[in-house]
Parts: structure tokens; C-alpha cells; sequence
């Protein structure tokens, strides 16, 4: 692999983004709304609730008590809105983690599906370029706008999560072990997966509006995936945070291999014309 | 060692007809022969198989059937070296809107590791030799079609490629635009010896600037050879004009009397066309006795077949069933 080759595609692409408006306001828009919406529509009105509604004997079920005990300190001291509160906010945070899934669906349905839709891509096919070289540097650049994007929901999100719950618990919720894990180690993998998918949805299309369609299909089966994932975090164990981890690399490697067989130049030509 | 050489190339495509699979085959058994530095034309029709037959030439299409030669790299075995070392002028010459002409240009140049410190150079001189150099940061949407075309074709030559394959090159230029075209690719071919492939239906071009030109249809080659060669197919349908200084019912009279193939006869311009089986040795005679007659004529002149009636001739007597398409076994 020559990496000036992958760095120049890489480059045009970003550059492309950052002057495309609809690619723009994804990769900004969509984590901005996530950010602020997301807890301002689920925490703002349970923080808002009176706390005598809360009252009572009532407790949530034992395994859940477990779960949240094992990472939140003072779980059990803690009253009933306030579990609440953290429960709604763990499981809004499975919200943001969609981003990375959603984004490099729109970003590689850009650079690739666009580039043969706009008949770009012939020039590339007709440079010394290899298929290997072109499928890496597309899943680069649709992932960098997505960690982007990632990080940037990702703090809002706990920023305003934590001014609304600091009230109710006394510390801040975010970031944590947990939410540290799914943005820097889960998120990217996800998107790798989102990506490396589209790269093959993307040899069957011909149009960027199908190659959305068809992407939303994949992105279901990955959001159970991720909250699959989520789950087992909560058991909270070392042991399954690296298997998940594992699977997911395998997952990666094969689909990487899956991708490069698939994306070839004669297809990638005759399915433009 | 020649610059473009194929044997048998063929090429199908996988179709659906009626909701089976199919082939239809684009490219059919082609040989040719290119020497270095030629101007080679393929003339044909539209879907006679000129983007197919660039496309295998330039390694992104895979021949069916048989095999190219590119400088005596093979187009499949060899496919990377071949691809740096042509130029491909696509028939759609797409450039990245968004970008400026200058981001397009090093995009490419860096996809065919161009030495980073050529890079600046060689799109400058590139754009001054297709007389774009105003144009060079402004993003590439904000230019005309005729420029972005001019700046696809400086975009294939930005690795400095020996051969060059350009695929409809003129075919949205204004005139004076496909005159730049013209002059720099004659000039390119003499003076630095590169070889040009044009697929062209643009039949003026192909006459003024090959050295060779191939006829194509239906994927087949029908006809090679240099402009003159393919005009003198059709010699024998030479037409001789005589033009008159006035006009008179006896100069009519005269060819009709004699017998004379008349063709046209045109009052208005004072003219007769008429058809000479030997007409060197018969247009003499014919003078000769204009002038006895004291007929005022003026000129003579003969009007050779033009390559656009050899081509439109041989594509049009081509009645061979169209048997391209082939149903799978
Ligand atoms: N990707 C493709 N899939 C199926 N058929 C194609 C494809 N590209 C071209 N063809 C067919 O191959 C034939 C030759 O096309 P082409 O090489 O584009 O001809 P030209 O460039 O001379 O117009 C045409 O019949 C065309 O319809
Ligand atoms: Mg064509």
C-alpha cells in the first residue's frame, strides 16, 4: 500500500466535505440536535417532576440495582428520581452512540456512491491507484467525520447531562469508565463496521439516494449490535469488555476482506455507466 | 515495440434481455497495430464501442476474449505499470466541483505519484498550454463545459504519459477551444513523440489530425488506414465541377449531348457537376472542347470522396444482422 496515494483521496475527500453544505450540517447539525435535544426532551422533565411524586417503598428490580451499584458509587443512598435520572441517562447515551453508525452512512454514500454517480470515479480507476489502497482510504475519510461528529454529541451530551443531574447526586455522571469506553474504543469500532458495509452496499447502487435506503437497513442490525454491547458492559466484567472488543476486530478484518474482494474496477466501472 | 497493440480484443458485457442473463459484445475481435507518436482516430457511432475499446487499452476493463499490448506491457498482467503510463481522457470528463482546478490537478498528480516538487510546475505549464491560466483557483463548477473539458485533458496528461487516450476530446469545445485541442495534440505527437488514441465521431478532426484513422461498428473494425488511404477507397466516385463565367442552355446542351453523366446542374452558380470514370484522361479532352466552342468556362475541379462519405458509406452498408447479442449457454 502507498500511503501518499491513500493520504491524497483521503485529503480531496475531507476537503470535499468541508465544502459540501448537506455533508456539513450532518456532520454538525445531527450531533448538535443529538447533544442538546436528547437530554433536554428525556432528563429535563423527570428532573422537573416533584420530588414527593417520588416517595414510596418502591424499588427498581433487584438486577438493576446490581447493574448501576456496580458503577455508579452510592447507588443505594441515592433516591429514586435520581436513579431515574441516571438510568434515562445511561440509556439516552445508546442515543448518541447511533451517530457513529449514522454518520459514515451519509459520509460514504458521499464519497463513493457520489463519486460514481458523478462519474469522478473513472478518473481514479484509471490511475495506478489498487482496490485495496482505494477501499482504505474511503473508510478514512468517511470516518474521520464521524468520530468528529461522535465527539462532539458525545460532550455535549455530558455536559448537559451532568449540569442536570450534579443537582440530584452531588458528582458528575459523565464521562466514566463506561461512556469513555463506548466513545473512544466502541464508537469507532461501530463506525469501522457501518463504513466498511456501506463500502459494499455501495458496489450494488447506483445512486447516493439508494445507497441511504439501502443503509438504513444496515443500520438496524447495528444498532442491536451496539446494545447488545451496551448490555454487556453493564455485567461490567473485564472478560467480556475484551471479547467484545475481540469480536468486533474480527468482525472488522473479515469485512475489510469482504470489501476489498468486492470493490473492483471493472464492476466499480461497468455499475457507473 | 509498438505503442498499442491488441489481438483479438473482445469484450461482453453481462446484460439482462427479457429477465435473462445475456452477453452483448461491445468489442469484437479487434487487431491494431500502433506505432509511436501516431494520431490514431477510432470513428464510429454512437455505441459502436470506442469507450470499451479506451477503457481496455487503459487497464480498466478486463478483454473477454484475446489481449492489449501497451508499450509491450500486457493490459491484464502488467495492468498497474500500464495505468501509469497511460493517460485516459474519460468520455464524461467529471471533475470534483467543489474543488479548484488546482486541488483537481494534484489530486490526480499525487493518485500517480507525480515527484511532489513537479507537481506546481507541471500544472502550470499544462494550464498555460490549454490557455486556462486565469482559471486555475476558481472551483472547477464555476467553469464552462468547454473548460472543464480542456482541464480533463490536461488532467490525463499530469503524469507526463507516453500514450495518451482521449476519449471524445472536442466534443463540447467551441471551435476556437477545439483548435487549442488540436494544435497542442499535433504538437505533443511531433515533438515529444507521444502517441494519441482519439475515439472521435467528429469526422473533420479525425481527417485533419490522424495519421491513422480506424472505422468501428458494432465493435467490429471495418476499415484502417490513413486518411487518404480510406478516401481513396471511394475514388472512383470523384465528381468534376465546371463553373462558367455566364450561363447559357448550350452550355447544358453540350454535356447533355455528349452523354455525360450529369449529376447537378446548377444555374445559379453557373455550375455543372458531372461524373468522369477516367478522369485523367478524360477531363483534357472535355476542356478542349469547351474552349472550341468558345464556352466561357472558368474553372475546373475535381471533389474527392470526403472521408465523411467513405465513413457514412461503410457504416451504412453495413447491413450484417446485429447478431451481437448472444444468449448464454
Ligand atoms: N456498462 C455497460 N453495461 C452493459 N452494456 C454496456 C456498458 N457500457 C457500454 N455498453 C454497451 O456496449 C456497446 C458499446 O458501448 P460504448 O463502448 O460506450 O460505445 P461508444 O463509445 O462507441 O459509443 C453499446 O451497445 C453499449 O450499450
Ligand atoms: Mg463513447
Amino acid at each position: 500500500m502507498k500511503w501518499r496515494r491513500i493520504w491524497a483521496l483521503v485529503k480531496k475527500d475531507l476537503m470535499e466535505f468541508t465544502k459540501s453544505k448537506y455533508v456539513l450540517s450532518a456532520i454538525i447539525g445531527i450531533p448538535l440536535l443529538f447533544a442538546v435535544l436528547i437530554p433536554v426532551t428525556t432528563l429535563l422533565p423527570i428532573a422537573k417532576i416533584n420530588p414527593a411524586e417520588f416517595e414510596g417503598d418502591d424499588t427498581f428490580p433487584s438486577f438493576i440495582n446490581n447493574l448501576f451499584a456496580s458503577s455508579v458509587d452510592d447507588w443505594a443512598s441515592l433516591n429514586m428520581q435520581a436513579q431515574t435520572l441516571i438510568m434515562m441517562a445511561y440509556l439516552m447515551f445508546v442515543m448518541v452512540l447511533m451517530l457513529p453508525i449514522i454518520i459514515p452512512a451519509v459520509t460514504a454514500s458521499e464519497t463513493i456512491v457520489g463519486e460514481k454517480e458523478r462519474k469522478t470515479m473513472e478518473a481514479i480507476l484509471a490511475s495506478p491507484i489498487t482496490e485495496t489502497e482505494i477501499v482504505f482510504a474511503k473508510i478514512i475519510s468517511s470516518l474521520i467525520p464521524s468520530f468528529f461528529a461522535t465527539f462532539i454529541a458525545a460532550t455535549g451530551f455530558t455536559i448537559i447531562t451532568d449540569i442536570l443531574v450534579y443537582p440530584f447526586i452531588g458528582q458528575i455522571l459523565f464521562p466514566d469508565f463506561l461512556s469513555l469506553i463506548f466513545v473512544l474504543v466502541f464508537g469507532p469500532m461501530i463506525s469501522i463496521i457501518s463504513v466498511e458495509l456501506m463500502i459494499m452496499i455501495s458496489t450494488k447502487v447506483k445512486s447516493v439516494r439508494d445507497s441511504y435506503q439501502i443503509g438504513s437497513l444496515v443500520v438496524l442490525p447495528l444498532i442491536f449490535l451496539i446494545l447488545a454491547g451496551m448490555l454487556s458492559f453493564f455485567f461490567n466484567s473485564i472478560a467480556t469488555l475484551i471479547g467484545g472488543v475481540a469480536v468486533m476486530v474480527v468482525i472488522i478484518v473479515i469485512l475489510f476482506k469482504l470489501a476489498t474482494n468486492i470493490f473492483n474496477r471493472e464492476k466499480a466501472i461497468i455499475k457507473m455507466t | 515495440m509498438l505503442a498499442v497493440e491488441t489481438r483479438n480484443l473482445t469484450k461482453d458485457y453481462d446484460i439482462k434481455k427479457e429477465g435473462k442473463r445475456a452477453h452483448l459484445r461491445a468489442v469484437d475481435g479487434l487487431d491494431l497495430a500502433i506505432e509511436k507518436s501516431e494520431i490514431y482516430s477510432l470513428l464510429g457511432p454512437n455505441g459502436s464501442g470506442k469507450t470499451t475499446t479506451s477503457r481496455l487499452l487503459a487497464g480498466i476493463l478486463r478483454p473477454s476474449v484475446g489481449g492489449a499490448r501497451i508499450l509491450g506491457l500486457d493490459v491484464v498482467d502488467d495492468a498497474s505499470q500500464v495505468r501509469s503510463i497511460v493517460g485516459l481522457l474519460t468520455e464524461t470528463p467529471a471533475l470534483y466541483e467543489r474543488l479548484t482546478v488546482r486541488q483537481n490537478l494534484t489530486f490526480i498528480a499525487n493518485l500517480y505519484d507525480v515527484p511532489k516538487e513537479e507537481i506546481k510546475p507541471r500544472i502550470e505549464e499544462l494550464i498555460d498550454l490549454f490557455d486556462l491560466p486565469e482559471k486555475i483557483d476558481l472551483p472547477a463548477g464555476s467553469l464552462s463545459k468547454g473548460m472543464r473539458q480542456k482541464v480533463a485533458i490536461a488532467r490525463s496528461m499530469i503524469h507526463d504519459p507516453p500514450v495518451i487516450f482521449l476519449d471524445e476530446p472536442t466534443a463540447s469545445l467551441a471551435p476556437e477551444s477545439a483548435k487549442v485541442v488540436r494544435d497542442q495534440i499535433l504538437k505533443l505527437s511531433k515533438l515529444e513523440k507521444r502517441t494519441f488514441f482519439l475515439c472521435t465521431h467528429n469526422l473533420f478532426e479525425a481527417e485533419r489530425l490522424s495519421t491513422r484513422v480506424g472505422i468501428i461498428n458494432h465493435g467490429k473494425l471495418i476499415s484502417e488506414g490513413t486518411p487518404n488511404q480510406l478516401r481513396d477507397l471511394k475514388k472512383d466516385e470523384t465528381t468534376t465541377v465546371f463553373k462558367f463565367a455566364v450561363w447559357n442552355d448550350v452550355i447544358k446542351n453540350f454535356f447533355q449531348e455528349r452523354n455525360y453523366d450529369v449529376l447537378d446542374i446548377n444555374p445559379e452558380r453557373k455550375s455543372i457537376s458531372i461524373f468522369i470514370k477516367e478522369i485523367e484522361k478524360e477531363t483534357p479532352t472535355i476542356i478542349d472542347e469547351l474552349i472550341k466552342q468558345n464556352l466561357p468556362m472558368f474553372e475546373v475541379r475535381h471533389e474527392y470522396p470526403t472521408l465523411e462519405r467513405v465513413y457514412l458509406e461503410l457504416v451504412m452498408s453495413e447491413n450484417l444482422p446485429r447478431n451481437q447479442e448472444e444468449e448464454e449457454s
